[in-house]
This record gives C-alpha cells, sequence and structure tokens, in this order.
C-alpha cells in the first residue's frame, strides 16, 4: 500500500474510531441515536460503493432494498411472530433477490437500463408501500415496532430498548457488513468488478463475465442494505412510506461522490462525517442546511474525484515524478 | 495446411444495414505458425476477428478451435477457450497497476473459485503467486519491469501497446489475436514488438495478426491472407501474396497497380 493509501486508510479508521467511541463515552440518548444513524448510513453508503464506485452501476435502487428490508423484517415481527434476529437477515434476503431479478433483467440491455430501472424500482416501492393499504396500512404505517429481545449469556433475556444498547447491535452488524465488504473489494473478485467498470470489453475479453460479477455485486450491496434498513426500522420504531423517501438516496449519493467512488475508506469517513455534519451544525438552527450546502459544495470543489480520487491522483504524480 | 487446423471459420458473413463487411470467409489458421491478415481499409479484417473472438454475431458462419465450435459463444467464454486477443484502440486498466492488469488477464483461467478467493484459500494463494510470476516475467519480455507497480495511465501509447500485448499472452492462449499491434507505435518500439511475438511463438502460441504495416507482416509471418470488400482475394506465403497482381490492385488501384507490374518486368 502507497502512504497516500496508508493515509487515507488512518484517516478512515480514526474517524470510525472516534464515532464508535462516542455513544459509549458520552452520557444522555442523543449520542447513541446519533451513532446509530452513523452506523446505519456507513453501510448504506458502502453498499453504494460496492455497486457504483466498484462495479460502475449508478444504482437509485438503494433505498428501495433498504426500505423493503424494513417492511419485511417489520412485517414478520409483527405479524408473524418472529424474532427480529431472524426476521431482519429475512429482509436483507428479499431485497437482495428483489435486486438480482431486477438486475438481471435490466443489465442484459445496459448499465444505462439498469440505473432507469433502478430508479422506477425506488418509487415503484414508495407507490405500493403507501397504497396497498391491507399488507402496508398505507401512509399510516405500522407504529409500535416492539424492542427485540437479545439472550446474553449470564443475563438471560434483555429488552433491547435503549438507544445505547441497540447502538451497540448496529454497531455490530455495521463492523461485520463493512469487514465482509472490505474483504469482498480487496479480492480477486473486487479486482475484477473494478476492471469491468474500467473497460467492459477488455474485461469480456479475458474472459471476465460482467453479468455474472455484477449481479453478485448487486446482491450483496441489496443484502447488507435490506439488512441496515430491518434493524434500522426498530431503533425508529416505527415503518411508514418515509422510509422509501429520496433523501436517502440523496444522502448516500453525496456520501459516495464526496468519499470517492471505489475507495472503501474514503466512502466510510464521508459516511461518517456527512451523518454527523447536520447535527455539528446545530449551533445556527436557521443557517444549518445552508450551511450544510456549502460544506458540500466547498468538498466537491477541493476533491473533484472525491477523497479518493485526489489519493489516486497524488499516486501517479508520484509515479511520474520518480519515473521521469 | 493440416487436416485439422487450430482455428477453422467457414463462411462468415456478416452485413451492416445493407453493406456486407465480410461475405462468405472461410480460412484456417495452422498450429504453431503466425498468420497475417491484411487488406485495405474495410475490407473486413475488424469485423473478422470481432466475430471470431464473440464481439459481434455474424449473420452466417461457423468457427472452431481445436475442432470445438465457438459459433455464438459470448466472448468471455471465447476467451476461456483459449482466444485472446487485443483491440485496434488501446485498451488498459487505467488506474490499476501493471501487476494488476496482467493478474486480470488470467484470472477466469485458473479454476480459481469466488469462495476460495475470498477465504484466501492455498489454491488462490499459489494461483496468484504464479500469476505475479507470469506477470513479472512478461513485463520483462516486453521492457516495463519499472513500471510493475504503477497505474497503467502512466505508460506512453507504444508502452500500452506492449502492456496489452503482454496481457494477452498471459494466460498462455492457444490463439492470440493482435489487432493492428504496431500502428502507431516507433520503429525501435515496433522491433521489440516483433521480439515479443517471435518470444512467444516459440513458446508454442499461435498468432493471428491484422496490421496495415505490410513489411512487419511480411517479416514475421509464414502465411499471410488478404482481404478486399470482405472476401479473400489471395492466400499464401509472404512473397506470393506480394506479387500477385489482384493484391497490388487491391491496395494500389488499378492503374498504378499494372505501371508497378511493368516497372518490375
Amino acid at each position: 500500500m502507497t502512504a497516500a493509501g496508508r493515509a487515507a486508510r488512518a484517516l478512515g479508521v480514526s474517524a470510525a474510531v472516534l464515532a464508535l467511541l462516542g455513544p459509549l463515552l458520552l452520557p444522555g440518548e442523543y449520542p447513541a441515536t446519533l451513532g446509530i444513524s452513523i452506523a446505519t448510513f456507513a453501510v448504506l453508503a458502502t453498499g453504494l460503493n460496492l455497486v457504483y464506485g466498484y462495479t460502475g452501476l449508478l444504482s437509485f435502487a438503494q433505498v428501495a432494498f433498504f426500505g423493503i428490508g424494513a417492511y419485511t423484517s417489520a412485517l414478520l415481527v409483527v405479524q408473524r411472530g418472529w424474532s427480529l434476529w431472524v426476521a431482519f437477515v429475512a429482509g436483507g434476503i428479499v431485497a437482495a433477490l428483489l435486486g438480482l431479478v431486477v438486475a438481471h433483467a435490466s443489465l442484459r440491455l445496459s448499465r444505462h437500463a439498469f440505473s432507469i430501472v433502478s430508479l422506477s424500482l425506488a418509487l415503484l416501492c414508495l407507490i405500493v408501500a403507501r397504497d396497498w393499504v391491507s399488507l402496508t396500512r398505507g401512509p399510516m404505517g405500522l407504529p409500535g415496532l416492539p424492542a427485540p429481545r437479545l439472550l446474553v449469556p449470564g443475563l438471560g433475556a434483555v429488552a433491547v430498548d435503549r438507544p445505547g444498547v441497540f447502538y451497540g447491535v448496529v454497531l455490530a452488524f455495521a463492523v461485520v457488513a463493512l469487514a465482509a465488504t472490505h474483504r469482498l473489494v480487496h479480492s480477486r473478485v473486487g479486482r475484477a468488478l473494478v476492471a469491468i467498470k474500467l473497460n467492459e470489453a477488455l474485461a469480456q475479453s479475458h474472459g471476465v463475465d460482467p453479468l455474472r460479477y455484477r449481479l453478485l455485486a448487486i446482491g450483496v450491496s441489496a443484502l447488507l442494505t435490506g439488512m441496515a434498513g430491518g434493524l434500522f426500522v426498530f431503533h425508529l420504531t416505527i415503518v411508514d412510506p418515509s422510509i422509501f423517501d429520496f433523501y436517502y438516496t440523496e444522502t448516500m449519493l453525496i456520501m459516495v461522490i464526496t468519499g470517492g467512488p471505489g475507495s472503501f475508506w474514503g466512502v466510510v469517513g464521508a459516511a461518517v462525517v456527512i451523518s454527523a455534519l447536520p447535527d455539528l451544525l446545530r449551533f445556527s438552527t436557521d443557517l444549518r442546511m445552508v450551511l450544510y450546502g456549502i460544506v458540500l459544495i466547498a468538498a466537491v470543489l477541493a476533491f473533484p474525484g472525491g477523497v479518493g480520487g485526489w489519493i489516486a491522483r497524488r499516486r501517479l504524480l508520484r509515479w511520474r515524478r520518480a519515473l521521469s | 495446411m493440416t487436416a485439422d487446423p487450430l482455428l477453422a471459420v467457414r463462411g462468415l458473413t456478416k452485413t451492416y444495414y445493407g453493406l456486407t463487411a465480410v461475405d462468405d470467409l472461410t480460412f484456417a489458421v495452422a498450429a504453431g505458425t503466425i498468420v497475417g491478415l491484411i487488406g485495405p481499409n474495410g475490407s473486413g479484417k475488424s469485423t473478422t476477428i470481432d466475430c471470431i473472438s464473440g464481439f459481434q454475431r455474424p449473420d452466417v458462419g461457423r468457427w472452431f478451435l481445436r475442432g470445438t465450435e465457438l459459433t455464438g459463444r459470448p466472448a468471455h467464454a471465447h476467451a476461456r477457450a483459449g482466444v485472446a486477443r487485443t483491440f485496434q484502440t488501446v485498451r488498459a486498466y487505467e488506474t490499476l497497476t501493471l501487476l494488476d492488469n496482467l493478474r486480470l488477464a488470467v484470472q477466469e483461467h485458473d479454476g480459481v473459485t469466488w469462495w476460495q478467493s475470498l477465504a484466501r484459500s492455498v489454491s488462490w494463494r499459489d494461483a496468484e503467486a504464479e500469476a505475479t510470476a507470469r506477470a513479472h516475467e512478461l513485463l520483462g519480455v516486453v521492457g516495463l519491469t519499472n513500471y510493475a507497480g504503477a497505474p497503467a495511465e502512466i505508460l506512453s501509447y507504444g508502452q500500452r501497446k506492449l502492456l496489452t500485448i503482454a496481457a494477452s499472452m498471459m494466460a498462455r492462449p492457444a490463439l492470440v489475436v493482435l489487432d493492428e499491434p504496431v500502428a502507431g507505435v516507433n520503429p525501435t518500439m515496433i522491433r521489440r514488438v516483433e521480439e515479443v511475438i517471435r518470444r512467444v511463438n516459440a513458446e508454442g502460441v499461435t498468432l493471428l495478426i491484422v496490421e496495415h504495416n505490410v513489411d512487419f507482416i511480411m517479416r514475421l509471418c509464414g502465411h499471410v491472407i488478404v482481404l478486399d470488400a470482405g472476401k479473400k482475394l489471395a492466400e499464401g506465403e509472404p512473397a506470393e501474396v506480394r506479387g500477385d497482381p489482384r493484391v497490388l490492385a487491391a491496395y494500389l488501384g488499378r492503374g498504378r497497380a499494372s505501371r508497378e507490374a511493368a516497372r518490375r518486368d
């Protein structure tokens, strides 16, 4: 790994560690709530990074996977009495299956077709959640989702009803999800994903089957995103059609673009900073969102290729100097 | 030509909106040879190799590698069956290192599964080590050893051509199809490309080369196929093909060809 790569990793790791420890060290419920949001967005942004940053497919369907995971897990718990620990995995699996079907159909045409279909899927999910009243209760949503119970050796069943405890659960999931994605993108499978993004025809001429790899990336991304949704709504204690809000899509995109598509730690770092940013700017209630916008514009001006792109650029310049 | 050639192409035809690019083309490439495919612009050379490497679907025609039919199979299946190719427009994985560029060219050929590579199994480790050794060896052959860890975008045009040629040899394919390997390349680099081709051919790799540089083709190839307007115009040893009046006519135009022929006599 290069010095700049190590610097990016150090930056990402320290931001992550700060975010991990903050809610545990600070008193009150607010830091834990913010921590849950940060951990969830770290998974969501990494999921989009896997599909867009590494594989080169612009997906607007991430919010659909998130919401489908959320609704599936909420319905299984409320109507079928499943344990959340099984239901949120089922939510991820349902999201992954839907993602694979939609991707398989649209990728036969082109990656642009995939983007359009993914956008349609997100909009369709919103409509279904709002109008299929007999299943989803429409705009009223499913309120009062029960706190899950966790079997702790020595303590018996503990209700995960406080944000501090719930944060611990979400954090554990996020660490596992990020570790799995990290292993994937840094394997030769990840190398093939990048190859497909950089030059599809060349990859084919090397024996890489683009469809198979793209489906893998979308499946894994939808699985993790769906699972994140399944957990997240049990923190909110309600799931309603706003889970499909464009806000989530927009936030994930901002995180991936400012972090640098295809940069693992860059995107994780951006997810942490951008999740926390609106809250850090709370000192000025009126100008909060204006300042948020200014910070984003500044970030894009300073790092046109995201933090990861800036690092790659420096690496190239160093090679040029070394070889000239 | 032997009874069972490495590559056999039969009746290949491809039309674009009524324009016939390749017209009932039949040819064969014998194992261990270097075959040149030449012809004026628009004679159907690129369409031919795009078809037999799976990048375009012809209207009619069948092709076989070592007797196995590849007709209609996708591009990646052609690569796995043993047909490697380069592109006329130089293609490289720009932001990846040269080593990764080369390792990518072989990773679908060594039989290591996704699970094995994710679990970092012994077979994965052995395969990566072997690919890395082969990559270093080929970088040495094309003279790019110093750049092994650099991203491909740092290379010049000629160096990129060498990289793509090296990549096409990574998986020890049965047949390598080179699309204009020396177009726009300076004379020093051309000699280096020539050396590389001779060297891999000596290792037993068969090559089919599309090129406009006729001298280059005549020096390297034991067998030359000339296309004109999608049809095979002539075929044979470089010397016979060179003197063929039909070939001269296709390249130079009829009037100049007859003057050339008169001058030779």
